[in-house]
C-alpha cells in the first residue's frame, strides 16, 4: 500500500488532511513536527511527505532539506510537498530550493490536494 | 487546660478544617475540569469525521445530515473554515448558515460585550456574508481598536465591492484603523475593487489615495498605468502619493512610464519619489531607463545614488557593465556601484547580500 506522511502541527489541518488522502487509498502516518517527522520518514520510508512549513523543533524546511541530505537515495528522493500559509513569491523560491517537489498554500481545497498528490505518485498508486 | 489554650485549639482545628475543604473542592474542581475536557476532546473526535464528510458532499457523496448536531459542530467548522478555500470552504459555510450560526453572529455584532463583536465580525467575514456588510461597514467606527480592524478584515473577505469606499474612508477618520489591515482588505477585496482603488487615487479622502495607488500596483493593474504617469508627473501632487505611484508604476511593468520614470529621476525633487522612480526603472527593465539610472548614479543624492544602482544591476549584463566602469572611481559613486556589484555578486554565490551602504 502506498504509505504518505504527513507533518503538521495543527492537528485540526492533520486530520483534515489524513482523512482525504485516506480516502485515495492510502496509508497515512501523522507527525507533528520535523524532528519526528524525519525520524518516522527514515523509519517508515514513506512514498510522499505532505509537509507544513512552521512548525516547532525544526521546520518544515529544514526537514526536507534533511531529507534531501540523507544517504538513502530512495528517500533522499522522496516527493516533498509543503502545505504552508506561506504565500509570498520568494517563500515558494525558499521551499523549492529546500527541495520540494510541490507547493500548495493555505487557505487549501481539498480536491487540489487530492489532485496533486495524485500527480505527485506514480499513476495506478491512488484510487480513482 | 485553661480558656485560652481550649479557643486556640478550637481555632486551629476549624482552620485546618477549613484548609481541608479547599484543598478538597479544588480537587474536585480540577477533576470535573479535566473530565469536562476529555469529553469535549472525545466529542471533538466523533464529529470530527462528520465535518470531513461534510467536505465530500460534492464528490457524489451524500452530505450528512447535520441538523440535530451538537453545537460543538459549530466550532470545529469555525476553526477549519479559514484554513480552506472554494469548494471546501462554501460548504462549510452553507452549514453555519443553515444551522442558524450566521443569523446569531448577526445579532451578535451589536453586543456589548467587545469581543463578542469582533468574534462575530470576524465570523461573518469567514463565511464571506454580503447581508452583513452594512453592519460591518458600521464597525468600522467602533470606540474598540480591535473591533474595527476585525470589522475591516471581515469586509474583505466578504468579497463586497460596496466596502471599498468605507474601507477608504476610514483612514481619515481618528482614531481609525491601521492602513496594513485596510490595504490587506482592500487586497481580498480582489480585482473588482480596482475600478473603485483608481478612483480613489484622485478621490475625495487624501490618507486613501497614496494605498490606493500602492494597491493597484500590487494588483498589476495596466488599466491603471495612465493615471498613475499622470499622478506621478503632476508635481504639484503630495509626494507620497507620487512615490506611491511611482511604486505601482514599478510593479505594473508598463514600459509606458518609463519616460516619465525617466523625468523624475533626473529631475531634482523630493527624494523619496526620486528615489522610488529609480527602484521603479530597475524593476521594468527597459533599456530607455539605462542613461537616466546611470545619471543617478553620478549626480544624485546619497539614496537615489544608491537606488540608481541597485536598478541598474537588476538591468543584467548592461546594467552591470555601467556598474563595473563607475566601481573604480573614488567617492560616493564608486562606493555605490561597488556595493551594488558585491550584492550581485552575493545573489549568484546564493549567499545572502550585504546591506547596501548608503555613501554620504
Amino acid at each position: 500500500m502506498t504509505r504518505v506522511l504527513v507533518v503538521d502541527d495543527d492537528p485540526v489541518i492533520a486530520d483534515l488532511v489524513s482523512f482525504r488522502l485516506a480516502r485515495l487509498g492510502l496509508d497515512v502516518s501523522v507527525e507533528t513536527d520535523g524532528q519526528a517527522g524525519l525520524a518516522a520518514a527514515r523509519e517508515l520510508r514513506p512514498d510522499l511527505v505532505v509537509l507544513d512549513w512552521m512548525m516547532p523543533r525544526m521546520n518544515g524546511l529544514e526537514m526536507c532539506a534533511a531529507l534531501r541530505a540523507d544517504p538513502d537515495e530512495q528517500l533522499a528522493r522522496t516527493p516533498v510537498l509543503l502545505l504552508t500559509a506561506k504565500a509570498q513569491e520568494p517563500d515558494l523560491e525558499r521551499g523549492f530550493a529546500a527541495g520540494a517537489t510541490d507547493y500548495i498554500v493555505k487557505p487549501f481545497s481539498t480536491r487540489e490536494l487530492a489532485t496533486r498528490v495524485t500527480a505527485a505518485l506514480p499513476p495506478g498508486t491512488v484510487l480513482a | 487546660m485553661s480558656t485560652v489554650e481550649a479557643v486556640s485549639i478550637a481555632a486551629s482545628a476549624v482552620l485546618a478544617l477549613l484548609v481541608v475543604a479547599l484543598l478538597v473542592a479544588t480537587a474536585v474542581e480540577h477533576t470535573g475540569r479535566a473530565r469536562r475536557a476529555a469529553r469535549t476532546a472525545r466529542r471533538r473526535a466523533e464529529l470530527t469525521p462528520l465535518v470531513h464528510a461534510l467536505l465530500e458532499a460534492d464528490d457524489g457523496v451524500d452530505a450528512p445530515d447535520v441538523s440535530g448536531s451538537d453545537p460543538l459542530l459549530d466550532e470545529l467548522v469555525i476553526e477549519l473554515l479559514p484554513q480552506l478555500r472554494g469548494a471546501d470552504r462554501t460548504a462549510l459555510q452553507a452549514v453555519l448558515v443553515e444551522r442558524g450560526v450566521v443569523d446569531q453572529a448577526g445579532v451578535m455584532l451589536s453586543s456589548r460585550t467587545a469581543w463578542r463583536r469582533g468574534r462575530a465580525a470576524e465570523l461573518l467575514g469567514n463565511v464571506a456574508s454580503g447581508r452583513h456588510v452594512p453592519q460591518l461597514v458600521a464597525l468600522l467606527a467602533d470606540p474598540v481598536a480591535d473591533v474595527r480592524s476585525a470589522a475591516a478584515r471581515a469586509l474583505g473577505r466578504t468579497g463586497d465591492v460596496a466596502a471599498v469606499a468605507p474601507l477608504l474612508a476610514g483612514l481619515a477618520v481618528r482614531p481609525g484603523i491601521p492602513p496594513g489591515i485596510v490595504g490587506m482588505a482592500l487586497l481580498d477585496l480582489g480585482t473588482p475593487a480596482l475600478p473603485a482603488l483608481r478612483a480613489a487615487v484622485n478621490g475625495p479622502v487624501p490618507e486613501a489615495r497614496p494605498l490606493a495607488a500602492e494597491l493597484l500596483g500590487l494588483h498589476g493593474d495596466p488599466g491603471a498605468a495612465d493615471l498613475l504617469v499622470e499622478v506621478l508627473a503632476d508635481v504639484h501632487r503630495a509626494p507620497v502619493v507620487r512615490r506611491s505611484a511611482a511604486s505601482a508604476l514599478g510593479r505594473i511593468g508598463s514600459p509606458h512610464a518609463t519616460a516619465t520614470l525617466v523625468s523624475t529621476v533626473t529631475t531634482t525633487g523630493p527624494l523619496e519619489v526620486q528615489v522610488a522612480a529609480a527602484e521603479a526603472l530597475g524593476r521594468i527593465g527597459d533599456p530607455a531607463g539605462l542613461e537616466a539610472l546611470t545619471s543617478g548614479l553620478r549626480t544624485g543624492a546619497a539614496l537615489v545614488r544608491s537606488a540608481c544602482a541597485e536598478s541598474l544591476a537588476a538591468f543584467g549584463p548592461a546594467g552591470r557593465a555601467r556598474l563595473a566602469a563607475h566601481a573604480v572611481l573614488l567617492g560616493p559613486t564608486g562606493a555605490a556601484a561597488r556595493s551594488a556589484l558585491d550584492t550581485l555578486d552575493a545573489r549568484a554565490l546564493g549567499r545572502r547580500p550585504a546591506p547596501v551602504r548608503v555613501a554620504a
